[in-house]
């Protein structure tokens, strides 16, 4: 079938028929984005908490803004090369563009990584520490799982010594893990009693699995394959008899409702009994001798002496001390805090000056006592600078919250550089704009360690959606960009390397998909021309 | 307009032009937003930081619209569909408004409770 009006215009739209479809397309596309920008005004006017302004790295977002609009002015010259029939210069715009969305992917990419890798912490009294979380060392070598990964320094310790597995839901990378676990500690986790019960009707009891026997994914499963079956008999058994005891209450009751003598219709449980298969829904192992078992956070609800897991499974034993470790603090937030302490109309200052962590910690009071000196110089400086309002008697210009109340990494650098510690050069820290700050040659003296106990932590999440709402939109809304830019360029790149042949038949119909396609291109880049100052600048 | 061979080559220019416009435009926001001397209203981040920004974004937009995807010289039933889509962006932007906008003024619900020490003597006063 041919498509009509590709090439030539239709009399009554005076378009080509694919114009018209992209712009309905790109009209859709305003909507979903315009939306997605309003949720972020939405968000951002009704957050609870200190809004996270300025806070991404703005020089990948500028080089990634530059590449952006040089791929949109290259994929309109690339269009202007084919309508002057141009194959050379196509291909060479049309590359350089492709080239340009490789490289905003990689940019992202990174940006993104950067991010997943932060921890963030909110203390109970809603101090904000941001890091990088130690890993597991034991006698000076890296604790692993199962997979061989390094296991962060953010688990929940218990001293175990029993573990109650549900037979039906039990997760095996889970019960893998502790087997590691197991074997790294020289413990061993065994069937508690023996498992038996009767597996066929009115068969003998025979024993499924004697104490004593290890734990194993292969045993967990044959308990949950005789548990399952055994359940199942069960079931069929109890129904079969509730259906025969409702045909014979309804013959015995003629021209009643059911509900007047439903409450007579029971299953006859004494009778069953012999008929029924033992079901284990649950199966427990000692360990022995009891040990400390790890947990990540979010998969455990811990208790002083019985804990429990997501996948139900009981581990009985005597909760440690879990503090969270980080291996480098590169910032302290005070401006939740602050904000918390004024909403109840409390001295900020005071507040932050009675907090856990400034309390605690020499390295955070001294920060905190150099960033005042820091503070003190800024607002001599915008006095000297703008003046004093001579209306108010106050300075025009003061700092801004996040000046006053967070140590950022950058200020922690400066700090360690004031005091003759390490100092990087040009190419470094250009690095460190992209990749975050360089742990390892600014070390301990610039980004200090730090153990946080359980009991401080009201939430902590790495720099993703799950952190506030900030991330979520920035996520969302730059997630969802990022999609378009590849597909857009999945486009772009078909044109180039597979519509040679369509070039020699038909030039005129190429560089109408061309416009089309760079018209989608041009909106992508609108739709960052806009994210760009909102997520970085604002 | 831009349909024959020598239109385009009239265009060239033209797309150039915007290209550069463009440019200038990204390093002039973020410069405004960087260099405490090119910073409107207060100091830092505030309302008049969020405008200039966003009119800068505006304009950037506009040029990309009208000159890139042609909107400056194309045909009707294109503004006809791209102006049905941005009906309903200013209509999504309007809800975020009454999801704030309240007409009934209540010093006690919009501004916070009264400061104790007012709660106290009403207290003591009845």
């Amino acid at each position: 079938m041919e498509i009509p009006y590709v090439v030539n215009p239709r009399k009554d739209t005076g378009l080509f028929n694919s114009k018209i479809a992209i712009w309905l397309f790109l009209a859709s596309e305003v909507m979903l984005f315009g939306g997605l920008f309003s949720g972020y005004v939405f968000l951002r006017l009704g957050a609870d908490y200190p809004w996270p302004e300025r806070t991404l790295p703005v020089l990948p977002g500028l080089i990634n803004t530059f590449v952006l609009i040089a791929s949109s002015v290259t994929v309109v010259f690339a269009w202007a090369s084919l309508k002057l029939r141009k194959w050379g210069a196509f291909k060479l715009y049309m590359g350089v563009t492709v080239g340009c969305a490789a490289l905003f992917m990689v940019l992202k990419g990174i940006e993104y990584n950067v991010k997943f890798h932060h921890q963030a912490l909110r203390l109970d009294d809603y101090t904000v520490i941001e890091g990088h979380l130690a890993y597991e060392k034991e006698n000076g070598t890296y604790v692993v799982d199962h997979h061989g990964n390094k296991i962060e320094g953010n688990r929940i310790r218990v001293e175990t010594s029993g573990l109650t597995f549900n037979s039906v839901r039990f997760h095996k990378s889970w019960v893998e893990d502790l087997l590691a676990q197991a074997a790294h500690r020289n413990t061993r986790i065994t069937l508690a009693t023996d498992l038996a019960g009767a597996t066929t009707e009115g068969g003998p009891v025979e024993v499924l699995a004697k104490a004593g026997e290890p734990l194993s994914v292969e045993l967990l499963e044959r308990v949950q394959a005789a548990h399952l079956a055994a359940r199942a008999h069960n079931a069929a058994l109890r129904t079969a008899d509730l259906r025969a005891k409702w045909a014979d209450a309804k013959a015995a009751n003629p021209g009643k409702r059911d509900w007047e003598f439903a409450s007579d219709v029971n299953i006859d449980t004494a009778a069953l009994a012999p008929k029924l298969l033992t079901e284990h829904s649950s199966v427990a192992f000692k360990v022995e001798p009891p040990v400390r078992f790890e947990f990540r956070p979010r998969d455990i609800r811990e208790a002083a002496t019985q804990s429990r897991l997501r996948d139900d499974t009981v581990v009985d034993g005597t909760l440690l001390a879990s503090p969270m470790v980080f291996h480098h603090v590169d910032a302290i937030d005070f401006r939740h805090l602050a904000m918390k302490a004024v909403e109840k109309g409390q001295d900020p200052m005071k507040a932050i000056e009675d907090s856990w962590l400034i309390r605690n910690h020499a390295f955070a009071r001294e920060a905190w006592q150099w960033h005042q000196g820091e503070v003190a110089k800024l607002e001599q400086q915008l006095t000297d600078d703008y003046g004093i309002d001579p209306q108010t008697g106050k300075p025009r210009r003061e700092p801004t919250a996040k000046e006053r109340y967070r140590i950022g990494w950058k200020e922690f650098a400066l700090k360690a550089e004031q005091a003759g510690g390490v100092s990087l050069g040009f190419a470094d820290k250009i690095k460190e704009e992209f990749m975050g700050p360089n742990y390892a040659a600014r070390g301990e003296e610039t980004f200090p360690h730090l153990e946080v106990p359980r009991d401080e932590i009201r939430f902590a999440a790495k720099f993703t959606p799950a952190w506030n709402t900030y991330y979520a939109i920035y996520f969302t809304i730059t997630g969802l960009h990022g999609l378009h830019v590849i597909g857009g360029a999945l486009v772009l790149a078909y044109y180039l390397f597979f519509c040679r042949r369509l070039y020699e038949t038909n030039p005129e119909w190429l560089a109408n998909r061309v416009e089309v396609a760079g018209l989608f291109w041009h909106f992508v880049d609108l739709v960052w021309i806009f994210a760009f100052p909102i997520f970085y600048l604002m | 307009m831009a349909d024959t061979a020598d239109d385009i080559r009239k265009s060239v220019r033209s797309y150039l032009l915007v290209g550069a416009v463009l440019f200038i435009g990204t390093a002039v926001t973020v410069l405004v937003a960087t260099v405490p001397w090119l910073d409107v209203g207060r100091h830092g981040f505030d309302v008049w930081d969020a405008v200039l920004g966003l009119a800068i974004a505006a304009t950037k937009a506009t040029l990309v619209a009208a000159v890139f995807m042609h909107l400056n010289h194309e045909k009707k039933g294109v503004y006809w569909i791209f102006a049905s889509g941005l009906v309903f962006v200013i209509a999504l932007f309007g809800l975020v408004g009454l999801a704030k906008f309240d007409p009934i003024h209540d010093p006690f619900f919009n501004d916070g409770p009264p400061a104790p020490s007012v709660l106290e003597n009403s207290a003591s006063g009845g």
